[in-house]
């Protein structure tokens, strides 16, 4: 196991490398890497939790258990999904190439356990987002790509100071050497990986970047890339129980704050965006679960971006005018069924769990925003629809089909993970929560619009927001 | 007092993120910050002693932490690597805004 553990990590990487060389075995090539990562994941299942630490360790290791097979599996699926919707398209080598050198990197960010590993990963990882993010090569891909370069870049020299702090406390970069560390430390690094993750306001430079990308390369970041800085938040709590509040109370926060924009949002792929934000609130907020959760989450969002990708247009407004192809909308409303938690797909079950690892202050933030998740949802399922005339105008193709298949029908296969959530009082919840939900948008939201402002999604509203978070995370991290 | 000096190198680095307008200098100040932080990685690794880690028969004593060395370094390397695609970026950039002005390039590209 050591060694196929090993051999899994550089595959992606060689593979990857691979490609540049041997162009056109491009697409054979990217499949496999991830075939391999669903194979392993899958072998990651059946085996006990594991453990690999360097010799004359320094605290470096690698920590292989059911929460990261979770993880692992969504990343693996995923690439999957966005590599067969991209396979009739005229993507160039590069793009297969970096979509599996991200893999890696997202791979080797979900098994370290320790910050210098999860450092050099997460760097790894903002380089080939950011090449992916400005494949298109347009003014505006090339200025998002080197926003969300600066951004993490940023982020990240904060997070090496607080690195060096642990190390200088405790000998090591193990992450338990958090508890020893002085309260500073543990806020440089918190804001690292709050950033990295899209976490409350940190995360602000998660819309722009998600919207305006490719829908591919949305549906990759918002399904597995973002989730790299949020396991390590979920392992810092599972690990340090004098942090757990702290990750629970910023997972509630987020949610509330993300749905919130979500509800009023008119553009469908601004909507996605702020919802993921939302949902790696969920994620935080039962951290025990949140593998499971984030497992539902990456593929309803990957598969809903990919959807959106092929509308006629984003803006919410005038697809209430034309009708969409009823294939278009089934996709569509199958992934927002699951997301806001209706029976049969795994959404429902992830959802039950979370709610049940609930602390008691936290229950009624987590259900106001499992309400709005059903409000922002409901503007997708309420679109009209038609079935088109002829086949051939249809924008749908087989990769697009075969990708949703693989994603929706992950979303019903991952439901006997947890059977036992089929009771009666667990079922006719979420049920009231989606009509009420409905009634809500049906009554008030459809014709009110709202406009949020959108000043401190600016470059340099982010960078200070930082040095803000920064003086609240000491604060916080200081008084608890 | 050099950890002084290397927190102070930090904050003027992000003051200059925050504070100049063209996309090159904050760049720049990117990586002042970034040397910054190697700075203080070095110092925290002088914390015990200075010599060099060489196994010796005649041990010259107290020695510097080679951890934090051998960690930055890594970093070093891939700061500079993200410096170098980030300038390639702006040199993209700056056919259609020679000013290099962030505002106006964020607003030129807004949706």
């Amino acid at each position: 196991m050591n060694a196929l553990t090993l051999v899994w990590i550089v595959l992606p990487f060689i593979l990857g490398f691979l490609i540049y060389l041997v162009a056109i075995a491009a697409r054979p090539l990217a499949i496999l890497g991830a075939l391999a990562s669903t194979a392993y994941a899958i072998i990651l299942f059946t085996q006990p939790p594991l453990t690999l630490r360097l010799i004359d360790h320094f605290g470096v290791s690698l920590r292989l258990d059911e929460t990261t097979g979770f993880f692992v599996i969504t990343n693996a699926l995923v690439t999957l999904a966005v590599l067969l919707y991209n396979w009739q398209s005229n993507k160039t080598t590069t793009f297969y190439g970096q979509v599996l050198i991200l893999h890696g990197s997202v791979n080797a960010a979900f098994v370290c356990a320790d910050f210098i590993t999860l450092y050099v990963a997460l760097e790894v990882l903002s380089i080939a987002t950011c090449l992916l993010i400005a494949y298109p090569r347009t003014d505006r891909a090339l200025w998002i790509g080197l926003r969300y370069l600066f951004i993490s870049n940023v982020a990240m020299l904060f997070y090496l100071v607080g690195a060096v702090l642990v190390y200088k406390a405790h000998g090591s970069f193990d992450y338990v050497g958090l508890r020893q560390a002085p309260p500073e430390a543990a806020a440089l690094i918190l804001l690292g990986l709050l950033v990295k993750g899209g976490i409350f306001i940190s995360g602000l430079w998660l819309p722009l970047t998600h919207a305006e990308s490719e829908s591919s390369v949305s549906a990759l970041m918002s399904g597995v890339v973002v989730k790299a800085g949020v396991l390590p938040l979920v392992r810092i709590a599972l690990l340090l129980p004098e942090f757990d509040p702290i990750i629970r109370l910023f997972g509630v926060c987020t949610a509330l704050f993300g749905v919130v924009y979500a509800v009023v949002d008119k553009d469908a792929k601004r909507i996605l965006a702020f919802h993921t934000i939302s949902q790696l609130g969920f994620i935080l907020a039962a951290p025990e679960v949140g593998g499971f959760y984030a497992l539902t989450h990456g593929f309803v969002k990957a598969a809903l971006f990919l959807a959106v990708g092929l509308l006629p247009t984003r803006n919410l407004k005038e697809l209430q005018q034309q009708a969409i192809p009823t294939a278009l909308w089934v996709t569509l409303a199958i992934a927002s069924f699951s997301i806001s938690g209706f029976p049969l797909l795994s959404g429902f079950g992830a959802k039950v769990l979370t709610m049940k690892n609930l602390l008691p202050w936290q229950v009624v933030g987590m259900n106001i925003a499992a309400l709005g998740t059903a409000i922002s949802f409901a503007k997708f399922i309420f679109l009209p629809h038609q079935r088109l005339t002829s086949p051939d105008q249809s924008p749908l193709r087989a990769g697009f089909w075969l990708a949703m298949a693989l994603l929706l029908g992950g979303l019903v296969a991952a439901n006997v993970v947890y059977y036992e959530a089929y009771t009666i009082a667990n079922v006719v919840k979420p049920l009231a929560t989606i009509a009420l939900g409905w009634l809500v948008y049906q009554l008030a939201l459809r014709h009110v619009s709202v406009k949020l402002p959108r000043r401190l999604e600016e470059f340099e509203h982010l960078i200070g927001m930082m040095s803000l978070s920064l003086v609240v995370l000491f604060w916080i991290v200081m008084g608890w | 007092m050099l950890e002084a000096f290397a927190l102070a190198t930090i904050l003027c680095g992000f003051f200059g993120i925050l504070l100049k307008k063209n996309l090159l200098m904050k760049i720049i100040s990117m990586d002042v910050m970034s040397t910054g932080v190697v700075a203080y990685y070095v110092v925290v690794a002088a914390r015990n002693g200075m010599f060099t880690p060489i196994a010796s028969t005649s041990p010259q004593g107290a020695y510097a932490d080679p951890v934090p060395q051998g960690v930055i370094l890594t970093a070093i390397v891939i700061g500079f690597s993200i410096q170098a695609l980030m300038l390639v970026g702006v040199m993209k950039l700056s056919r259609d805004n020679p000013t290099l002005d962030s505002r106006d390039i964020e607003q030129d590209t807004a949706p």
